[in-house]
């Protein structure tokens, strides 16, 4: 793993209203880490992501990624950046009104533009091959089971190879079984495409497998840092509690 | 002071409040329309598909409401016509009728029902299942792909609805005609168009494109602002209908306003 930092969020500071969800959180994430994001219901662990996604403005502090600030880009810059990370939402967000394939071809014509229409095709069969789907390219997002809509939003998230992936709460709502198998694909994809990752998780199993590197987030703060490992044995109450469940 | 009429006063301002708020933040998402509109890329595929959603899917219920609308005028209005001995008059009254103020207006309100409507309710789901946000993610601007294509097609295609609606509402009143006395379709026709000219259909064109703006403005307005989850969509294809029919009514008497301005009544 190198060092050069890809991601790096600066005493970031957030709020709604009153309700101030992040005070002085700090991140960085180099190149090929899994990093997980744990954190309580609500503390702001998705609302870290779409901050670095330029989909929610901060109130103070920096993020950068590839170096560049997100809050300064202009629109353009910012869609090129956004072209190199992918973004697996928690709901999926599929879209209705189009098939999978057509999901999958959406960012595909936006940003490679120099592409003929059957290397389209063949980029999105590939992809969805990858996530083991290559069947539902023609099916509609309400024909497909949870663990399916999942595999189908990692695969719109990859299909433009980025290099950095987001993923909010992969694995809610699935099954252990499914949950399992869908962590053990973002692992897969991450050694095939070789992505960079934050993952936001409550799921302490998808943690212990896919985390390099995990992160507490209290109190809007990056509370504690460090692998699976050394923080399952913490004596911090508060992080300690997020283990218990697996230690029991 | 007593505190009933207080807080009597503090809700009258908040309600205020809100309303000059909503009003400002529509102008604004207009305004945002039509600087989006002429700045590439042009989503011309989509565009196209939102005008065979909304005008080719809404055809029927305007053909059948305006085949209706115009049967019942003509039974309604004779009595009285021949009351006066004026029942030749028939096709005429109800010729401009239908052009100038009952074609137009009562298919606007038919589309803000069933377009007003469906764009509010698909837009707030798309909102509130995170499907904007993941356009805007994917590098696509999604207030061009799914508001201003919205737009273009309803201000399009609700004109052509109008007078494909205003064909057959005449042609509903011919029938009309025919059931308590005889009347060819030339001749009737023929009346129909002696009787009114190019300053009767024109006027009720024109305000038809504002008619069909004001659906998809509100329509795609309220969705693409939904909040709150389902309750949240619900909320919005209501307002949707709510809204664009109040304004199809403040437009109408608008329009009407001009037209007499510029001597065209």
């Amino acid at each position: 793993m190198s060092t050069e930092p890809i991601i790096e969020v600066i005493h970031l500071k957030k709020s709604f209203g009153k309700n101030q969800v992040m005070t002085n959180f700090n991140l960085t994430v180099v190149r090929g880490e899994n990093v997980v994001v744990l954190g309580r219901s609500g503390c702001g662990k998705s609302v870290l992501i779409k901050c670095i996604v330029g989909l929610l403005p901060y109130d103070e502090g920096s993020i950068r990624i590839f170096g560049k600030e997100i809050c300064t880009l202009p629109k353009q810059e910012l869609d090129q950046l956004r072209a190199r990370i992918g973004f697996v939402f928690q709901s999926s967000a599929l879209y209705d009104s189009m098939t999978v394939g057509e999901n999958l071809e959406f960012p595909l014509i936006r940003h490679q533009k120099d592409k003929s229409k059957s290397e389209i095709q063949r980029m999105v069969q590939e992809t969805l091959a990858n996530v083991g789907l290559a069947h539902a390219i023609n099916l509609m997002p309400a024909e497909l089971s949870g663990g399916m809509r999942k595999r189908i939003g990692l695969a719109r998230a990859l299909v433009l190879k980025p290099e950095i992936i987001l993923y909010d709460e992969p694995t809610t709502g699935l099954d252990p079984i499914t949950a399992k198998e869908i962590s053990q694909l973002m692992l897969q994809l991450q050694r095939t495409y070789n992505t960079t990752s934050i993952i936001i998780s409550h799921d302490m199993n998808c943690s212990r497998l896919t985390a390099n590197r995990m992160c507490v987030m209290i109190d809007g703060i990056n509370h504690a840092e460090g692998t699976f490992e050394s923080l399952s044995t913490s004596l911090d109450t508060k992080v300690n509690s997020f283990f218990e469940q697996t230690q029991a | 002071m007593s505190p009933f009429s207080l807080n009597v006063s503090k809700i009258f301002r908040s309600s205020w409040n809100n309303f000059f708020e909503e009003v400002g933040a529509t102008a604004q998402f207009a305004a945002d329309f039509s600087k989006q509109l002429f700045f590439p890329p042009y989503e011309t595929k989509e565009t196209i598909k939102q005008c065979y959603e909304i005008g080719y899917r809404s055809f029927p219920l305007v053909a059948i409401t305006s085949f209706i609308i115009g049967l019942v005028l003509t039974l309604q209005s004779r009595p009285t016509l021949i009351e006066f001995g004026a029942e030749a008059w028939l096709p005429s009254m109800v010729g401009i009728s239908i052009i100038r103020e009952i074609g137009p207006v009562i298919t606007a309100l038919i589309c803000a029902g069933k377009i007003g409507s469906s764009i509010g309710a698909e837009l707030g789901s798309m909102r509130v299942t995170e499907q904007i946000d993941a356009m805007e993610v994917s590098g696509t601007n999604p207030f061009k792909y799914i508001a201003v294509t919205r737009m273009i097609a309803t201000t399009l295609m609700v004109p052509v609805l109008v007078v494909l609606g205003d064909a057959i509402a005449l042609y509903g009143s011919y029938l009309a005609v025919n059931l308590k006395s005889t009347i060819t379709l030339k001749l009737y026709f023929n009346q129909v168009f002696e009787s009114s000219d190019f300053s009767d259909a024109i006027p009720s064109i024109i305000k038809s494109y504002f008619f069909g703006f004001a659906i998809g403005l509100t329509g795609c307005y309220k969705g693409y602002n939904s909040r709150k989850g389902t309750e949240g969509v619900g909320r919005s294809a209501n307002s949707a209908v709510v809204v664009s029919s109040l304004l199809i009514f403040i437009i109408d008497l608008i329009a009407v306003q001009i037209t007499e301005f510029l001597g065209l009544i």
